[in-house]
């Protein structure tokens, strides 16, 4: 691998072809949501979450970021359910004219126990995989090229943005832009800042425009990859079947044979 | 637009009018008589333009409209009443609720208009050049900056400001308006599932890729609305013209309102006031409900205020277009967010979803309403801010997209 790409994954799991982990990742989403109940997805995600990241040596990262990110959403989806669930009739707590429900709260815990399982195996699949590999393998496989750049610039603009959005801030601060004041004070504030943010952004693209072109994007067909991720025959079996577990699986649900997984 | 294509569109709506009426007058189906009626509106247009013009494009778009109309209203019938909307079956993951077969009949039809559309094409020209003509190398750098404007406006809505809209479907309308349909499609559809799946944290949202084919949808529309040139300035126009503008728009919002409500309570077997009731509900309630009524004349009166103010009829238009896309894309979304996530999506709507559910409603229920609320607001504000974009762009800068001619202000001198 040159240099220049960047290192090998430490694990195995890290050097897995970006698209294996990405069938990985949406076949435990499609599952966490067709197995209903609670155990259910806790066992997809224990399979097919937690698993790996053990092996690829991540599994604490992956704890961390996945609970913190999938923290604002549990909340709400605790406070909204559990309070504002009409079928409830079993009360646990009254408060005003506001009740908690027995029925609300295994109804959020259903809830939450599917989010936690899409939310680690999305975190799993990030965690393993950089963008740019994606990419490049997608673009293998036959994406076409400028589909593949608009997916990795896009990426990449983000922070590029955001730096770019602290920079107009210094700026206009240095110009008297008032920025501690109360909220509606700085509510002003964001035209000044989102104005020559997204113009400025804009203006750029007739410069890019021309320097892709002069650098042949818009030239029809494939391009000669320099690198690309490693793929192997066992893994393409392995993404077949994990992607035909899911009709399976619909099929066992809608035939009543998931239900001692409550 | 110019004298011809104003006769045909004039006779167009002419025709179409009176099919609709006849149709309700004879089957007293009146949305039936609406879609039977904005077809016939459409393929009397585009006959006329190929009379005139010899162009076949409004035909094969003509064409395409009707197989997505017969999709639609076929999937519908054929699935007849809905079902139970109000029964909770945890059991059964094949929950054939009203909302959830509505998106997919809506899927489903879109795909086959585009497929007779494209099809056609293909047979008519042997190639897709409406297609290909949408996708030059700036509609890529656009759709570069659409996806991160979607994602870092969309995150900082979701995750900081807890308020009931969601602005992420600006740099989607952008590119919709400027680039095309296709080309607004994929900035949404791409720029969802980047949200969720690849982009890093902080600006990881995690339900996003859920909603991908609400942000398709949404390209979909800005582009055909910026091809008929809804964001075209039309400034310094008479006050009579502005007041008729004005007018028309609250009648055509309204009726989409009343669609909504009518559909809604159709649909939910729910029955929706549009007055505060006072018996048996909390006070603080009634008050929160004469404040949203109150919302609802101010905005109508800032909308007149804004127009004479300006003096730009396309005020109108964009809230016109707002309206429409917001309610199509809340009809798509409210299924996905009340199968997937149970209605909880971790931003400011929750707190209406909560309200919905402490009136009675089931979850399908709860997110339409909160989507019909939210989504209508949310889609006006960002056509409002697009339109503003596009105001401060240089004008020899828009020419250059595929669809910047027609968000340039008609020049009376020049001649058409």
């Amino acid at each position: 691998m040159p240099a220049f790409i960047g290192t090998p994954g430490p694990s195995a799991f890290h050097r897995l072809n970006p698209v294996t982990k990405l069938v990985l990742a949406l076949v435990t989403t499609l599952l966490a949501i067709v197995v209903g109940g609670v155990i259910g997805p806790v066992l997809v995600a224990a399979v097919a979450v937690l698993l790996p990241a053990a092996a690829a040596r991540i599994l604490g990262r992956l704890l961390h970021t996945s609970l913190v990110l999938s923290l604002p959403i549990a909340i709400s989806v605790l406070v909204v359910n559990l309070f504002f669930y009409p079928a409830g009739v079993d009360v646990l707590l009254q408060l005003g004219p506001i009740r908690a429900t027995a029925e609300g709260l295994a109804f959020a815990i259903e809830t939450l126990a599917r989010i936690g399982a899409i939310s680690g195996a999305i975190t799993l699949f990030y965690l393993t995989t950089p963008s740019g590999e994606l990419v490049t393998d997608l673009e293998r496989r036959g994406v076409a090229p400028r589909i593949a750049f608009v997916t990795h610039a896009s990426v990449q603009t983000v922070p590029a943005m955001v730096e770019r959005a602290a920079a107009i801030i210094e700026a206009q601060r240095a110009r008297g832009l008032d920025t501690e004041g109360g909220i509606l004070r700085r509510a002003r504030g964001v035209l000044p800042l989102a104005g020559p943010m997204l113009l400025g952004s804009i203006a750029e693209i007739e410069e890019r425009t021309q320097a892709l072109e002069a650098r042949g994007f818009s030239r029809p067909g494939r391009r000669t990859l320099l690198w690309e991720p490693a793929d192997s025959g066992r893994q393409r079996a392995l993404r077949w079947a994990l992607l035909l577990t899911v009709p399976l699986l619909i099929g066992l649900r809608a035939g009543g044979w998931l239900g001692w997984l409550g | 637009m110019n004298g011809a294509r104003w006769l045909r569109v004039m006779v167009g709506i002419g025709v179409g009018a009176i099919a609709g009426v006849a149709l309700y007058l004879f089957a007293q189906e009146w949305v039936l008589a609406l879609v039977v009626g904005a077809i016939v509106a459409d393929v009397v247009y585009a006959l006329l333009a190929r009379w005139q013009t010899g162009d076949w494009a409004p035909l094969r778009f003509a064409a395409g409209l009707v197989v997505f109309a017969a999709v639609a209203l076929g999937g519908i019938a054929l699935v007849g009443d809905f079902g139970e909307a109000s029964d909770v079956d945890p059991d059964t993951f094949i929950n054939a609720k009203a909302a959830n077969t509505w998106a997919l009949i809506l899927t489903v039809a879109m795909v086959a208009g585009a497929i007779v559309y494209f099809g056609l094409e293909l047979l008519q020209t042997g190639r897709l050049a409406s297609l290909a003509s949408q996708f030059t190398t700036r509609t890529y750098l656009l759709m570069v900056i659409g996806i991160a404007v979607n994602i870092i406006l969309g995150q900082t809505v979701a995750a900081a400001l807890k308020i009931p809209i969601y602005l992420d479907s600006i740099g989607t309308i952008l590119v919709g308006i400027l680039a095309g349909p296709i080309a607004g499609a994929l900035t949404g559809g791409l720029a969802n599932v980047l949200w969720s799946y690849v982009i890093p944290p902080p600006f990881q949202y995690q339900p996003a890729a859920a909603f991908a084919i609400t942000a398709v949808a949404i390209g979909v529309i800005a582009g055909l609305l910026g091809r008929a040139g809804f964001l075209r300035p039309r400034p310094d126009r008479s006050t009579g013209e502005l007041l008729i503008g004005g007018l028309v728009t609250v009648v055509l919002v309204g009726a989409m309102a009343a669609a909504a409500v009518i559909g809604y309570q159709y649909i939910f077997e729910t029955d929706v006031s549009l007055l505060p009731s006072t018996e048996g509900v909390e006070w603080y309630f009634v008050a929160l409900a004469w404040l949203a009524l109150a919302l609802v004349v101010g905005a109508i009166l800032g909308l007149f205020a804004l127009l004479l103010l300006r003096r730009d009829l396309t005020a109108a238009y964009v809230v016109v277009a707002g309206v429409f896309t917001g309610v199509i894309a809340a009809l798509i979304s409210a299924p996905i967010a009340a199968g997937v996530f149970g209605g909880v999506t971790s931003s400011g709507t929750d707190f209406l979803v909560a309200a919905f559910r402490q009136a009675g409603l089931d979850v399908q229920a709860a997110t339409t309403g909160q989507g019909l609320i939210s989504d209508p607001i949310d889609k006006v504000t960002t056509f409002f801010t697009v339109y503003l974009i596009l105001q401060a762009m240089a004008n020899r800068f828009k020419a250059r997209f595929p669809q910047g001619e027609q968000v340039l202000p008609v020049d009376e001198g020049a001649g058409a």
